[in-house]
């Protein structure tokens, strides 16, 4: 009996048009693998009633919505092996998921497919100081890793706006970055090593984890960012650095994004390469004060910068980073005292998507990344085409390196707007990608940014990255439908268990 | 001759890339003892692509060239036909300062790329002892090459933004772009890092750049052994001094912690300070200039070994375990009369040692001795350079445990008649 | 396909729902096809748009909220609410999905389950209020809530998860049929709990119980064990009693008079811990107040509004406003966490009453935590040191249902000697959350034993915080491990410091 699982997305459209669509399971079949699943997992690690289900339909995306078949909740690595390669074995698809916190639908299930939920693995394994590492499983949140090691003077340096909610595993598929990733790098070039279910439920160890260089390919580079497409990590290690000697911060508010802008050239050119440097448009500023009430001065916007380091090199920095602000035109600046103001500061900075609620029904948030030279045609493109469509779109982003998340604001009970949202972020896209830009920075291209991909990207590209999943998931399971418009089968033969039905559909070409 | 290369002729190269840009190969041009028949030297993108699906479809055995420093890195190769050179795609494509960004063709020599950016006052944050030799970009990225920098900077895949390959069947795709923050698709520019050729040829690369630090300090601490040495590299790494380089020397002539310290002038004066401070505890400090830290003896580099029996090797172990790497090197070699030395990344746990002095027998026990020690506790220990007929005995990569059959899967996909650098890459690939 | 817990065809029973389906059988009724069709017709509206002769017109079944949806199986099944005080539909658009309620939720934290979460919670109301039906399992995590409110405390789009758990609570009482079992142990508690009386009385034979180490035999000869779960929780729980003391009705002010304040005696507080009371009153009247106690007060309602008692709760505010007014009072003093974020919502939760609605806005203007109060007044009377070192437990209801955080911890900081120590984990809730330690022995003995570990590894000799609840709760996971603290009241921490009292009042306790 077939499932209709797809319900109609915010958007209005109903997931499914360019998918893939699987073959539900027989009522016999199902009863038989949620027995089989209970045998693995317990009967309190397996979801089968409908109306549960729907909680996991879709992650921080509420755009897109799909009821899975089945969700699992395994609570050792031995469990995520053990339902891979059940689910390898019956050729069921599966998905993996975090905190379902994404916000490009990477954690969106499959219709008919597993939904493979990793909260339950969420034990700090191993504290590595001398060796400056950590040793964590998947659903272990962010921000615990740095609560873990700031005993010791350490942290945990890649820091996403989620982070207090956000798992290791969710950074890990989306090689998430944060405010700190400018100078810090992003979750890619904190990671180490980490233990990887394969789709086909084997277990390999990539990266060094305890020792740099492994010989071999940079497997773990480019495990981490794929989205969930390639495997599940079980274990991960993780850097941690040692917490810098001084930090500064300071707010300072301009009259509008371009000032601000200069201020960013300045300091850049100055050679000074800040921990952090953000920007804030004064939307924003509106409902960040609403929400969280920061403080922040009303201005057209806001600029935050943050340095860290030896004490010398910061004083001396900040110093200049103040003088460049003056220069240009700040209206306003705002050192931090000490370590509860710096934190009221960010707390402003982060709360930033969710404090729209505030001051609109519905936002779509985009994630796009434009060289940073070119951040100041880009803005005054962008409120261009969003006072064309007659839209209000709030900016914050991560000045230092381009990454804009545009914040296009409507109201989906306003027949049409939700469309006419889904246009301007379009466009958008598109001025960044004329820029030079790209996609995503850090959201990930999920489901959500499927369909622009080869706006960016030619076939040949497209094609090549699936060889190399290709090499991972030949039978197409883990993840299917994200990232890729054009799912390529990878001329494999098909195993003991049923025939890809895109195949039998003759939907898709064999590679 | 081989039966693959009848059916090619120099001058089907020649129409491809020109006639002077093609030859019949030299002795010079061999790899480990193995002899190829043609070099071509493409001056574009489209060129090599079409010299590689000639080869691909001839199944002609390839191995791309840039600065051939590292050409002794890797088993020695199963067939070798025909010498891709990078020599004619030297330019820098794209350099935007304010952006911090480089993009630039693979044969670009790293030392000239260098020379360019320092006009804007940037670098790219790589430092590999082969750049003096003539490296060039693409080498660098496909050997994964580092130096003593990477202890601030990272390696090739924390600066590498982007990619451009020609596959072995000569498709040409690319991946990342020109900015710092992407994670649009795969991050392939990650996984041809390190990949010795054998995914496909590096084209050109995009990578993010650092300001071109004022000053720069040395400081140097001698040490009386090496328990001293693992202490003093733990100290300096949890302290909060942000060092450029953390470096160890160590054999007859010289044992030694470096600390290389860059930035502004205040800053450098300051941590110089402190890191003479903090080292003092652990033996005589001296604070070196410029000239004298280039002089310390830098480590054999691969390329330039030109003959002789000294073998190179490359020790990753836990950062921490570093007196544990220099006891168990000097163990082994003392009991066989081999005589090492060391240089290094020190506060990476990366140790490169170079064998002298006893019979091929013995460095081979000793390099065995010292991978299984190194392996079981998580590390690695690669041949980086040697005689041939010693790499033959030994391998060259060490095993390669559960994710050898996941990196055969990934070759197959990307080269599947294996025509790139065969047998020269990890599980004889 | 497993169909327990869809409703069978109403078409071809005489008895149309499942045991499992409670949306009807809050009214002990069957309803008609012909009622299912209308109520799909007509969907959130009111009984008037249904034709007259149904059912549903005659106001004998509520009119649901959503209009239900069929099932596989070619049933019928209606939505979870109906349409009085169902949780708001605006409150839950608020709700934007991103998740950083999940890790300060106490369930989240044990069990990683989404529907355990607020963010799962308030998608399973969402779910309920257009098609979903009240079935056990949301029941079940909506009781599974502790009602802590960390998440309103996290959230940066301003969810009220307070408001909308309530009205969730309440629909439940109402439409939910409980097990037979569950009805009586949660019936027994509110027969007992918010009377003072009968707690009083309930007292006499505790204190032999305790005096002869009755609850200690049994547990060495193995009969605790073999006690049903709840009630071995009530065991843990109970309080070591002593001598009780009255609070009188009229206590006259230390010097001048800045103020006249009434006071709150509250429930369990006033039985069983009264030094806590006395100490309060004592605190005031240093501080200048002078502190009117009714005597005819009883409870003001809090236990039962969070477990969804809509009528008892009513019943119990407004005795409490009667009680109070007329007094000419500036402020009405809580010392109970639990209680005063109730007293506070007066206002809302009566907002229906017309006769009550102003009286009980005027009433909760008044309320003040008496830390709270005690910072706005400003202290004035001398204290005198305490050196020791503290840990501070936020109380739920103060920290996230109040925002009342840093008046407790300056009212400490005040005395001279005395160092604040914070608890890891800080926002966690300790488990006792009103009857939740009774009800749901189980997952709040895990949170339990969590505070309780946070607050030994702090490393201070005593713990202070403002609830009973609270109090009750860690020192049974403490006595569980084998450790013990001494606990005291921040009032009670403040009285000996005004009176001179050594440390020692304060830690052998």
């Amino acid at each position: 009996m077939r499932r209709h699982g797809a319900s109609h997305s915010r958007l209005g459209k109903v997931w499914g048009d360019g998918g893939l669509e699987w073959e539900g399971a027989s009522s016999v079949e199902r009863g038989q693998l949620i027995r089989t699943m209970e045998g693995i997992l317990g009967p309190e690690g397996v979801i089968s009633e409908r109306e549960q289900l729907r909680s996991y339909e879709c992650d921080g995306l509420m755009n897109y919505r799909v009821i899975p078949e089945l969700v699992v909740l395994p609570e050792t690595a031995e469990h995520v092996q053990e339902v891979v390669k059940l689910c390898h074995d019956e050729g069921i698809p599966f998905v993996a998921r975090g905190s379902g916190t994404g916000l490009s639908g990477g954690a969106l299930p499959v219709e008919s497919g597993v939904l493979i939920v990793l909260s339950r693995l969420r034990r700090i394994l191993e504290v590595d100081i001398p060796n400056q590492r950590v040793v964590v499983e998947p659903g272990v949140i962010n921000i615990w890793v740095s609560q873990a090691v700031a005993d010791e003077g350490y942290y945990y340096a890649p820091d996403p706006a989620s982070q207090i909610v956000s798992s290791i595993g969710g950074n890990l598929a989306e090689n998430s970055g944060g405010v700190h990733c400018l100078k810090y790098g992003f979750t890619s070039n904190h990671v180490m090593g980490a233990e990887v279910v394969l789709p086909d439920g084997s277990v390999v160890n990539i990266g060094g984890g305890k020792a740099p260089d492994a010989p071999g390919y940079e497997l773990l580079g480019a495990f981490v960012g794929s989205e969930g497409t390639l495997g599940i990590a079980t274990k991960i290690t993780l850097r941690v650095v040692r917490k810098p000697e001084a930090v500064r911060t300071l707010l300072a508010a301009f009259k509008d994004t371009e000032e601000a802008g200069d201020a960013v050239s300045g300091i850049i050119g100055s050679g000074i390469v800040p921990a952090a440097i953000e920007m804030m448009d004064s939307l924003c500023i509106e409902a960040v004060e609403t929400a969280v009430h920061p403080g922040f001065p009303q201005a057209g916007a806001v600029l935050i910068v943050e340095l860290d380091g030896p004490h010398a090199e910061v004083e001396s920095q900040f110093e200049q980073t103040i003088r460049t602000c003056e220069e240009a035109g700040a209206s306003e600046i705002r050192i931090a005292e000490d370590d509860a103001e710096r934190a009221l500061f960010w707390k402003g900075r982060k709360a930033a998507f969710a404090a729209m609620g505030r001051i609109s029904n519905d936002y779509y948030v985009q994630d796009s990344v434009v060289p940073r030279t070119e951040l100041g045609a880009v803005l005054k493109r962008i409120s261009e085409i969003g006072n064309e469509a007659g839209m209000r779109v709030a900016n914050v982003f991560h000045a230092g390196d381009g990454n804009l998340h545009p914040l296009v604001l409507y109201d989906n009970d306003v027949p049409g707007e939700a469309e006419k949202a889904e246009d301007v972020a379009g466009r958008i896209v598109l001025t960044c990608l004329e820029h030079g830009g790209s996609l995503t920075g850090e959201h990930g291209i999920g489901k959500d940014k499927m369909k622009y991909m080869p706006k960016m990207l030619t076939a040949d590209d497209l094609n090549v990255m699936q060889l190399l999943r290709c090499a991972f998931d030949p039978h197409h399971l883990c993840n299917p439908g994200k990232i890729f418009p054009t799912p390529r089968l990878c001329g494999e033969r098909p195993g003991p268990f049923r025939m890809h039905p895109v195949q039998k559909a003759g939907l898709a070409e064999n590679f | 001759m081989d039966t693959r290369t009848q059916n090619v002729s120099l001058e089907d190269l020649q129409n491809i890339v020109g006639e002077q840009h093609a030859r019949e190969a030299a002795a010079e041009d061999a790899i480990d003892g193995v002899e190829p028949r043609f070099v071509a030297e493409p001056g574009s993108v489209e060129e090599v692509s079409a010299l590689l699906k000639l080869a691909n479809d001839e199944g002609l055995a390839v191995a791309p060239r840039g600065g051939g420093t590292m050409s002794r890195l890797g088993n020695p190769p199963r067939n070798l036909d025909l010498v891709l050179s990078t020599a004619r795609l030297n330019e820098i494509v794209e350099h935007v300062p304010g952006d911090q960004v480089v993009r630039v063709q693979a044969g670009m020599k790293l030392r000239d790329l260098q020379e360019q950016l320092a006009g804007s006052n940037q670098m790219v944050g790589i430092d590999p002892p082969e750049t003096g030799a003539g490296a060039t970009i693409g080498g660098v990225v496909a050997a994964n090459s580092s130096g003593p920098r990477r202890y601030r900077y990272g390696t090739i895949r924390d600066l590498i933004i982007g990619v451009t390959v020609v596959l072995a069947d000569g498709t040409v795709a690319k991946s990342g772009g020109k900015v710092v923050k992407n994670v649009a698709g795969y991050d392939l520019q990650k996984l041809f890092t390190g990949s010795l050729g054998t995914l496909g040829l590096i084209a050109s690369a995009n990578f993010r750049l650092h300001p071109l630090p004022e000053a720069a300090r040395t400081v140097a601490v001698e040490l009386a052994d090496t328990a001293a040495v693992g202490q003093a590299a733990q100290a300096v790494m949890h302290s909060q001094l942000v060092p450029s380089s953390v470096e160890l020397h160590w054999g007859e002539d010289a044992k030694l912690l470096t600390v290389l310290l860059e930035g502004i002038p205040p800053a450098v004066e300051a941590q110089a300070e402190t890191a003479s401070f903090l080292l003092r505890g652990f033996g005589d400090v001296r604070e070196r200039s410029d000239e004298e830290a280039e002089n310390l003896g830098p480590l054999p580099v691969p390329g330039s070994f030109t003959g002789g029996d000294e073998v190179a090797l490359k020790i990753s172990a836990p950062p921490s375990e570093l007196t544990g790497v220099l006891d168990s090197t000097w163990g082994a070699c003392s009991r066989r009369g081999v005589t090492p030395r060391a240089t290094g990344q020190a506060g990476i746990g990366v140790t490169y040692v170079s064998l002298s002095g006893g019979d091929e027998e013995a460095k081979v026990q000793v390099v065995e001795e010292l991978r299984e020690v190194w392996t079981r506790r998580g590390g690695s220990v690669i041949v980086r350079a040697a005689p041939a007929a010693f790499k033959r005995r030994v391998e060259v990569w060490g095993p390669l445990g559960s994710r050898l059959e996941l990196t055969r899967r990934v070759n197959e996909k990307f080269d599947p008649r294996g025509i790139l650098n065969p047998g020269r890459f990890v599980g004889g690939i | 396909m497993d169909n327990r817990n869809d409703p069978p065809d109403p078409r071809e029973s005489g008895n149309p729902y499942d045991a499992t389906d409670a949306t009807e059988r809050g009214t002990g009724r069957s309803s008609t096809p012909q009622d299912a069709g209308a109520a799909q017709s007509v969907g959130a509206g009111s009984t008037e748009d249904l034709p007259d002769d149904t059912f549903a017109s005659r106001g004998a079944v509520k009119q649901t909220v959503g209009i239900g949806r069929s099932t596989e199986t070619g049933s019928y099944v209606f939505p979870a609410f109906d349409d009085h005080h169902p949780p708001e539909k605006d409150l839950i658009d608020d709700c934007v999905h991103c998740g950083f309620c999940l890790p300060t939720c106490p369930t989240y934290v044990l069990f990683g389950e989404e529907m355990d979460s607020p963010r799962g919670r308030i998608y399973l109301m969402n779910k309920g209020l257009t098609e979903e039906p009240m079935n056990d399992q949301m029941v079940r995590h909506w009781d599974l809530c502790l009602g802590c409110m960390a998440c309103v405390t996290a959230c940066p789009s301003g969810v009220q998860y307070d408001k909308l758990i309530e009205a969730t609570r309440g629909q439940i009482e109402r439409r939910y049929e409980r097990s037979p079992q569950d009805k009586a142990f949660r019936e027994m508690i509110f027969q007992l709990f918010p009377y003072p009386n009968r707690l009083r009385l309930a007292a006499a034979p505790l204190k032999l119980y305790q005096r002869f180490g009755i609850g200690d035999r049994l547990r060495k000869a193995g009969v605790m064990d073999r006690l049903p779960k709840r009630l071995k929780a009530m065991e843990a729980l109970m309080p070591m009693l002593t001598e009780q003391q009255e609070v009188p009705e009229i206590t006259a002010p230390v010097g001048e008079k800045r103020r006249r304040v009434g006071f709150i005696k509250g429930c369990v507080q006033r039985v069983f811990f009264s030094d806590v009371n006395s100490a309060t009153v004592r605190v005031l009247a240093a501080e200048g107040c002078e502190v009117v106690a009714p005597k005819g007060q009883g409870c003001c309602g809090a236990l039962s509004v969070h477990a969804g008692r809509e009528e008892e709760f009513q019943r119990f505010a407004r005795n409490l406003i009667d009680e109070f007014e007329d007094q000419n009072l500036d402020n009405i003093i809580i010392n109970a966490a639990g209680c005063g974020s109730t007293l506070k919502e007066y206002g809302y939760l009566l907002r229906d009453d017309a006769e009550y609605a102003e009286r009980a806005s005027a009433f909760a203007a008044k309320v003040r935590d008496v830390t709270e109060f005690i910072q706005e007044l400003g202290p004035v009377a001398e204290r005198r040191p305490l050196p020791v070192a503290a840990a501070y437990h936020d109380a739920c209801h103060l920290a996230h249902s109040q925002g009342v955080r840093q008046q407790p911890r300056q009212t400490l900081k005040q005395i001279p000697g005395m160092e604040v120590r914070e608890i890891k984990e800080a926002e966690l809730c300790c488990g006792s959350a009103g009857i939740y330690n009774m009800v749901e022995p189980e997952p709040a003995t895990e949170l339990g034993d969590r505070k309780a570990r946070n607050v030994l590894n702090t490393g201070a000799r005593m713990i202070v915080t403002s609830n009973p609840g609270c109090m009750l709760q860690i020192q049974a996971s403490l006595k569980r491990m084998g450790e013990s603290m001494p606990m005291a009241h921040p009032m009670e921490v403040l009285d000996a410091s005004l009176r001179g009292e050594p440390v020692e009042t304060l830690l052998n306790r």
